[in-house]
């Protein structure tokens, strides 16, 4: 009576790739195949180097991303709380300087502010949507709007640059690495492993998932539902905290125009690696292949004039629609 | 209707009410897009002082000043000082051409005094007064340098601003300026005048290109970002860069004679304070007060820094 | 009754068959139906009735076998094209829009229109009308996501009724109503056959069956093993048809516990403004039944028990005051609910019965990382010891038929080592094969020394089951029953509230 089509798991297919799962990692491979192709320095270790750090800041957040939409949930905010926070630092650094005198003192000092704001700013999130029950897309794009203004304040419209010694001291902090590997490449890496951990092994990932697949259900299941909302929310901040902390050695400076649009980067990585928007269902590793195939297609449209520049953001576009396409579930058999 | 009727009616009455209190202060409103890059910021930042500075040497003058972060939104910021603050004078830099014409049009037919900064409105003679920048000879000047510099030709690559007529009519006198000095394009792309995205696009040039001679930014925010993606690749020692705009520091830079940096080329974000302060005049003294006024982009080197070095601007 | 007329069926399918992937669900069955007859369809769950029904109204297609409307072959391309043919299913999950009002929902797809607009007046008129006729008390202007469940079946109805159906497939119409609610569709069923409607009608309600329907069909595994007019079968034979073999007596004998002692005391225990001041005791290995009609504030009380809903009051566990806010302190007292929402409240349907079955218990496996080899474990026992069928580990919950998943629900709960387990409508939805093995589970939990609290509906599991009864009316405990007290009339009476007078 209730048989359906998923129930049987077809042996009579023989070997097919099943894109539902390995859908991203073939987009990815035939980028990468693409680029290569196209131009011989594509997977030289610079430029491997280049875009790799470069999406560190969005894969960062983008695995934050990856639990508060298994769970349900969505933050719009993370682009200009990545803005703020970064204006916040530099300022306070700035401050210290006099005091505290140029070295790595100040820079730790801005890299705990650094938490602590992205912290509080999940928190805020997290309150507003688990205590006074509004929707995470309303408030979030409040506070979206929030942070922007604060950063365009602080900087009094202008751009907020950090003092030149303590660049100078910061900067091998997106600029060197350890055997090779650029840093952001290595944090990214760690968080990105972590999270999958996270994700797969623990209760906490998997409260996510069943209070994303049905609240009520994980309600009565005793999980602390509000309790693992506020959670990814929080979690979120810091890694936008930690994603700042990589991104401001890089040009040290923050303005207005700071991390504008990396919350729709974010989700689109998030959904392109096969999380599910509705919640539900989440995998890390599928967002840093998503990350990792809107950069690529960034960098390859740069190192070969294949199309008007003008047309990037289509290309974008088509490929975050054919991921999501890919992925659906085949329809219920007539 | 009915509605806007209304609420002119109600304005009428403010603004009675209001001249009978103070006989002869006249309003002026300016309308900017809001700060969302440095040059945005350097003019609001130049607007809020020659506010600030105008309030105080005149009594009888008040500004009302907004910014907009789309063009509907300057639109809408248009009518509510039509509506509600009942100006005598608009200041407007438009956000675009197109849409910006028709509400300024209808502020000149009510008998205001229409200031155009920047960039000129889709139909000529609405505005009273006209101040812009020279997007031309801005892309002229620079590519004027590039030809003296590099006399034996060179590769270079170009860096272009957000899709709009302005970058167009920049990249093109630059393009029609290096004609023939065996100058050669190899690469361009747009960098929408923004640290990050310039930094991104010149990594991936380096990445493609092994010689580059020379790199026109066209904007200091994205030479700041040029300069730090050659840093990272260690090619210093093979190319420089021209920005433009007049970025402090910038200016700084080319003042202590910064090899990596020979030059800068003005377009001052400073020319809003110039439009603000004309229209005051033409309220505050006798002078007629009409026309175009074109400050033109000048080259800033070594030897004329000092005289554009503004320590405490925020751009 | 079995004089049917010559003239050919309104529909009729004949050797039918349908395959899901390489599974054959249904091998090649007869079923006609003519104007002006209830024809009931019963079978377990999992029989093939919903993929015939669904075969009938245009919403599958067959594999092989043909379709005939009045005596011709057709082929129905969609659900819509059967219903503009006149053929009609009203699903057991409702298809109504939860954000439109009734009305909108009645004419949703076919609204009433005077020029380019909505003729809201005489949709309204007309909404009014069937649902008059229904004897439903809902506002056509009422929002159907505000309404309650049996309203929901009603306006389903509804919405058939005014599609002037000349053939009605109803999936267990009666599962969600109460008895008053029933009669009223009943009489509304007794009125279409009379106007000449075919209509086919399945239920897990042997009493309804035999009361309404014409003729009787029964599928076993996905092939049909009789059909019958009503009066040649009892409700045993129907029962055995079903099932394939004798039914022992449906309910294990009960071993009531001598002396034992109290573990939860309820006092003075009050809900919102739903339940007022309950009091209860339950003892060691005791079955505890709670009866009163739908609506009498029982699954609130459990819920505001387990600290799902605000609560006033006093628990003591084996003497202990506790207090209960969240459902994770409920669990560490050892208390554990089984919804009477599988669906809603349950299970996550789409996830696989690992994720499902260790989802309250997680702690158990891991407090950093989840021992994954331990849950396989786990659902390995779980399989045989609920005897759960299902064909293989990875299918999603949501594809187990509803005994299937119960049992899942109940090695979920149980999973948790409670010492008191609340089981609201045991057996809801479930076939009558499953029935008798959720009672002999219940039956040796309470002889493990658990304690039960066992909420229903169905008068037979009441009686059957509890070794005590709370009878609730209105929110209120209205009588505690025990011995031979349990009966039938006694807890009627004290769930209509005329406890206190003699019976007749």
């Amino acid at each position: 009576m209730t048989v359906d089509s998923a129930t049987s798991t077809a042996p009579r297919q023989g070997f097919r790739i099943d894109f539902h799962i390995w859908g991203p990692v073939v987009a990815l491979l035939a980028l990468i195949a693409l680029g290569a192709f196209l131009n011989s320095n594509f997977l030289s270790y610079g430029n491997v180097t280049n875009v790799l750090a470069r999406s560190a800041f969005i894969g960062i957040i983008a695995v934050g991303m990856t639990f508060v939409i298994t769970s349900g949930g969505l933050d719009l905010s993370v682009g200009s709380m990545a803005a703020f926070i970064a204006g916040v630092m530099i300022m306070i650094m700035n401050g210290l300087v006099p005091s505290m005198g140029v070295g790595w003192g100040v820079i730790l000092v801005g890299m705990l502010v650094a938490i602590v704001v992205g912290f509080a700013a999940g928190l805020v999130n997290g309150l507003l949507i688990t205590q006074a029950r509004i929707e995470a897309f309303i408030v979030t794009l409040g506070t979206m709007g929030i942070f922007r203004s604060l950063i365009t304040w602080l900087a009094n419209g202008g751009t907020l640059s950090l003092d030149y010694g303590v660049r100078e001291v910061y900067r091998p902090v997106y600029y060197d690495g350890l055997l090779g590997v650029a840093w952001p490449i290595i944090v990214f890496a760690a968080v990105a492993i972590l999270g999958e951990i996270i994700m797969r092994k623990t209760p906490f990932g998997r409260h996510c998932a069943a209070i994303g697949s049905n609240e009520q259900v994980a309600l009565y299941s005793a999980v602390h539902v509000n309790r693992v909302r506020l959670m990814t929310y929080i979690l979120l901040g810091i890694l936008v905290g930690i994603a700042t902390i990589m991104y401001v050695p890089r040009l040290g400076s923050a303005s207005s125009s700071t991390g504008v649009l990396w919350e729709l980067e974010a989700i689109a990585a998030v959904i392109i690696g096969g999380t599910v928007l509705k919640g539900g269902f989440g995998r890390v590793w599928g967002t840093v292949v998503g990350v990792l195939i809107l950069s690529l297609i960034g960098n390859i449209l740069n190192l070969a004039n294949l199309v008007s520049p003008y047309l990037n953001g289509a290309i974008q576009g088509v490929i975050i629609i054919l991921a999501v396409v890919l992925q659906r579930q085949k329809k219920m058999e007539r | 209707m009915k509605l806007s009727a209304l609420a002119g009616a109600l304005a009428l009455g403010i603004a009675f009410a209001g001249s009978a209190l103070a006989q002869d202060t006249k309003v002026i409103g300016v309308s900017i897009p809001a700060a969302t890059h440095g040059w945005a910021g350097g003019m609001n930042f130049h607007a809020q002082q020659t506010i600030k500075a105008l309030e105080e040497r005149y009594e009888n003058l008040d500004f009302v000043l907004s910014t907009a972060s789309d063009p509907g939104q300057q639109v809408s910021d248009i009518e509510d000082m039509m509506a509600t603050r009942n100006i005598d004078a608009l200041v407007v830099l438009p956000f675009e051409s197109e849409p910006l014409t028709g509400p300024v049009q209808r502020v000149k037919e009510a008998g205001k005094f229409v200031t155009v900064v920047d960039r000129g409105l889709s139909q000529e003679n609405i505005e009273d007064l006209y101040v812009a920048g020279d997007n031309t000879a801005f892309g002229r000047v620079s590519g004027e340098f590039f030809k003296q510099q590099m006399p034996n030709g060179g590769k270079i690559v170009v860096l272009r601003g957000i899709p709009t007529t302005i970058d167009n009519e920049r990249v093109e006198a630059f393009q029609q300026a290096i004609e023939g000095s065996g100058i050669e394009i190899i690469d361009m792309e747009h960098g929408n005048w923004n640290r990050d995205d310039a930094f991104e696009v010149m990594q991936d040039f380096l990445s493609k290109h092994a010689e580059i001679n020379a790199v026109w930014a066209s904007d200091d925010d994205m030479a700041v970002g040029v300069l730090e993606a050659i840093n990272q690749a260690n090619r210093q020692d093979q190319m420089w860069v021209l920005g433009g705009a007049g970025m402090k520091e910038m200016i700084k830079r080319v003042m202590d004679g910064d090899k990596i940096i020979p030059a800068d080329v003005t377009y001052p974000p400073a020319m809003i304070g110039t439009a603000i302060e004309l229209t005051a005049l033409r309220f505050t003294s006798s002078m007629p007060m009409s026309g175009r006024f074109i400050i033109s982009s000048e080259l800033i080197t070594k030897d004329n820094a000092e005289k554009f070095y503004y320590p405490d601007s925020p751009f | 009754m079995s004089a049917l007329p010559d003239k050919p069926a309104a529909l009729e399918v004949k050797d039918v068959r349908r395959s899901f992937g390489p599974v054959e669900v249904l091998h090649g069955v007869d079923l006609a139906l003519h104007s002006g007859e209830v024809h009931a369809l019963i079978g377990e769950n999992g029989a093939g009735k919903s993929t015939i029904m669904k075969i009938m109204a245009g919403y599958l297609t067959p594999t092989s076998g043909e379709v005939l409307l009045n005596g011709k072959p057709v082929t129905f391309a969609s659900s819509e094209e059967a219903e503009n043919k006149g053929v009609i299913l009203i699903h057991q999950e409702f298809n109504l829009a939860e954000q439109l009002t009734v009305e909108e929902n009645i004419f949703l797809g076919r609204e009433l229109k005077r020029g380019f607009f909505l003729d809201k007046k005489a949709m309204r008129a007309e909404a009014a009308r069937l649902l008059n006729e229904l004897e439903t008390r809902v506002s056509p202007d009422a929002r159907v996501s505000d309404i309650s469940v049996s309203d929901k079946q009603m306006v389903e109805i509804a919405k058939a009724l005014s599609r002037n159906a000349r053939v009605l497939i109803m999936d267990e119409p009666t599962a969600v109503l109460t008895t008053r609610e029933a009669e009223v569709l009943f009489r509304q069923i007794e009125r279409l056959k009379a106007k000449g409607t075919a209509i086919l009608y399945t239920s897990h309600k042997l009493d309804e069956v035999a009361r309404i329907a014409d003729r009787i069909t029964v599928f076993r595994d996905g092939s049909r093993v009789v059909v019958a007019n009503t009066g040649e079968m009892t409700e045993d034979q129907m029962a055995q048809a079903m099932v394939g073999r004798e039914l022992s007596n449906l309910f294990p004998p009960k071993v009531i516990p001598a002396n034992a002692e109290t573990v939860l005391s309820v006092k003075d225990f009050s809900v919102g403004s739903i339940v007022t001041n309950a009091s209860f005791d339950l003892k060691r290995g005791e079955i505890l039944g709670f009866a009163g009609l739908v609506g009498a504030g029982r699954t609130e009380l459990m819920e505001g028990l387990i600290g799902v809903r605000q609560s006033a009051g006093q628990v003591e566990i084996n003497g202990n005051p506790v207090s209960i806010s969240t459902v994770s302190d409920a669990r560490r007292a050892g208390v554990v609910y089984l919804t009477e929402d599988r669906k809603g409240r349950g299970l996550l349907l789409r996830k696989s019965m690992r994720e499902n079955l260790t989802l309250l218990a997680l702690n158990r496996f891991g407090r950093l990382a989840i021992d994954s080899k331990g849950e396989d474990k786990a659902l390995g026992k779980a399989i045989s010891e609920f005897d759960i069928r299902a064909p293989n580990r990875a299918v999603l919950v949501g594809n187990l038929s509803g005994g299937n998943q119960q049992k899942l629900l109940l090695a979920k709960t149980m999973l948790a080592e409670p010492e008191i387990v609340i089981i609201d409508e045991p057996t809801r939805g479930i076939d009558i094969g499953t029935k008798q093995q959720i009672y002999n589970f219940i039956q040796n939990l309470a002889a493990s020394g658990k304690s039960i609290i066992m909420i229903s509906s169905e008068m037979a599991e009441v009686i059957g089951l509890s070794h005590r009864v709370v009878v609730m009316r209105s929110g209120r405990v209205t009588g505690v029953l025990s011995g031979d007290e349990i009966n039938e009339d006694l807890i009627v009476r004290h769930a209509m509230g005329l406890e206190g007078k003699v019976a007749a």
